[in-house]
C-alpha cells in the first residue's frame, strides 16, 4: 500500500506521471482539484468561513504533524510563514529524489486557488531549498510585501546567509497560480 | 534521520507519518479514477511499484522472503495507527493487517473512501514484487486484510479480485 511516512516522494513522483499523461495543465487540475478541493477540504473549511483565524488554525495544526521547521506572524491583515525548513522539500533532497522539475510549484498549486476563492493573494518566494516565505492578504490590501525584517524580524527566511540563491529563486507577488511566477 | 540500515528505501526524520497524508492518498485515487477510470488508475499504481519502489524490488530480489518480511515490519511501523502481524515461514511471507492505517484515519474524518481503494495492495505490490521473483495474493480488504506473497511460479492462481472487498465509509 501506498504509506504516509514517505508520502512526498511519491507524491512529487504522481506530479510527473500526470505530467507525462496530461501535460502541465493535468498537474495544474490535480493540485487544485484533488489536493486544494478535496484532500485538504478541512484547510478550506477553515480558511473560507474565517479568513487570517482559519490559517492559523490550519497550518499550526499541520506544520506542528509534519514536524516543520517554521515561523508564524500575524495580525489582522496578513498571514506571513517563514519556512526554515520544509519538511517535505527536504526529505526530497535528503533521499535525492526529484522526477518532476519543480516540487516547490504544488504549495502554491493547491493553496493558491484555495486563497483565491477566499478572496486572498500571496506575496511569496521559495529558494528551491527547503526555504521560503508567504504574506497572504486581502485581495483588495494593496500593502506590498514587507522587506526582510518587517514583519517577522530575526526569524525572517531572507535574513538566514543561505537564503539568496538566486539562480533558484522563484518569486510571486499578489499571485494564487503556480504559473504566476515573476520572470 | 538515521543512519542505520533499514528495509525502507526513503527516510524521514521523523519516525511515523504524517496521518492527514491518508487524505491525499484518497483524494489521488478518485482524481485519476475520474479522468482515467479503473483501468488508469491500475496503470498508475503498476507504474508506481514499477518505478518509484524499484528499490525495494531490489531488496526483495536480493533478500528473499527475509526481506519482503523486514520491509513490511518497518513499512507498517512509521504508519500511524496501523495494527499489523507480519509472519514468514520458507515458503511465503503473510501480512495481517489487523487494522489498516488509512481506513483507520480516513473513517475518523468522515471521508468518502475510494471504492477501489484496497485493490492498489494488489497492483502496487506485484509491480514490486514481480522483478524480485514472487508475487502476492490479497484477501480481504475495507478496514482489515491478508496479503501473501510467495515466489511466482505456475502452479499459483491469479489474484481472483472477488476476494479484494470494495471499501465503504
Amino acid at each position: 500500500m501506498l504509506g504516509v511516512y514517505d508520502f512526498c516522494g511519491h507524491y512529487e513522483w504522481t506530479f510527473e506521471w500526470l505530467r507525462q499523461t496530461g501535460g502541465e495543465a493535468l498537474v495544474r487540475q490535480y493540485w487544485d482539484e484533488a489536493i486544494s478541493q478535496d484532500s485538504q477540504r478541512h484547510a478550506a473549511e477553515l480558511i473560507l468561513s474565517k479568513g487570517i483565524p482559519g490559517m492559523i488554525e490550519y497550518w499550526g495544526h499541520t506544520l506542528e504533524d509534519e514536524a516543520a521547521g517554521y515561523y508564524c506572524t500575524t495580525s489582522d491583515a496578513v498571514y506571513r510563514i517563514d519556512m526554515h525548513e520544509c519538511p517535505s522539500k527536504g526529505f526530497l533532497i535528503r533521499n535525492a529524489l526529484q522526477q518532476y522539475h519543480d516540487y516547490c510549484d504544488h504549495c502554491l498549486g493547491w493553496i493558491g486557488p484555495l486563497l483565491r476563492r477566499a478572496g486572498f493573494v500571496v506575496d511569496h518566494q521559495h529558494n528551491h531549498a527547503s526555504r521560503c516565505w508567504w504574506e497572504i492578504r486581502r485581495a483588495d490590501d494593496p500593502t506590498p510585501p514587507s522587506e526582510p525584517g518587517g514583519l517577522a524580524g530575526e526569524h525572517d527566511v531572507r535574513l538566514l546567509p543561505d537564503w539568496d540563491q538566486t539562480d533558484k529563486m522563484d518569486t510571486y507577488r499578489r499571485a494564487n497560480d503556480p504559473d504566476d511566477k515573476l520572470p | 534521520m538515521s543512519t542505520e540500515p533499514s528495509p525502507l528505501p526513503y527516510r524521514d526524520t521523523k519516525p511515523v507519518g504524517a496521518a492527514d497524508f491518508y487524505f491525499a492518498i484518497n483524494a489521488t485515487f478518485r482524481f485519476l479514477l475520474q479522468r482515467f477510470g479503473v483501468d488508469g488508475l491500475r496503470r498508475y499504481w503498476t507504474d508506481l511499484g514499477t518505478q518509484y519502489y524499484a528499490p525495494v524490488a531490489a531488496a526483495w530480489k536480493q533478500g528473499g522472503l527475509p526481506a519482503i518480511a523486514a520491509y513490511w515490519r518497518a513499512f507498517f511501523a512509521a504508519e500511524p495507527g496501523a495494527e499489523v502481524q507480519v509472519r514468514e515461514d520458507d515458503k511465503t511471507v503473510v501480512v495481517e493487517v489487523a487494522v489498516c492505517p488509512a481506513f483507520k484515519h480516513l473513517r475518523a474524518h468522515q471521508r468518502e473512501i475510494v471504492p477501489c481503494f484496497c485493490q492498489q495492495c494488489y497492483f502496487l505490490n506485484e509491480a514490486v514484487a514481480t522483478p524480485a521473483g514472487f508475487t502476492v495474493r490479497v484477501a480481504g480488504g475495507n478496514g482489515s486484510c491478508r496479503q501473501t506473497f510467495l515466489a511466482r511460479d505456475d502452479a499459483t492462481p491469479p489474484q481472483d479480485f472477488s476476494e479484494i472487498r470494495e471499501a465503504t465509509c
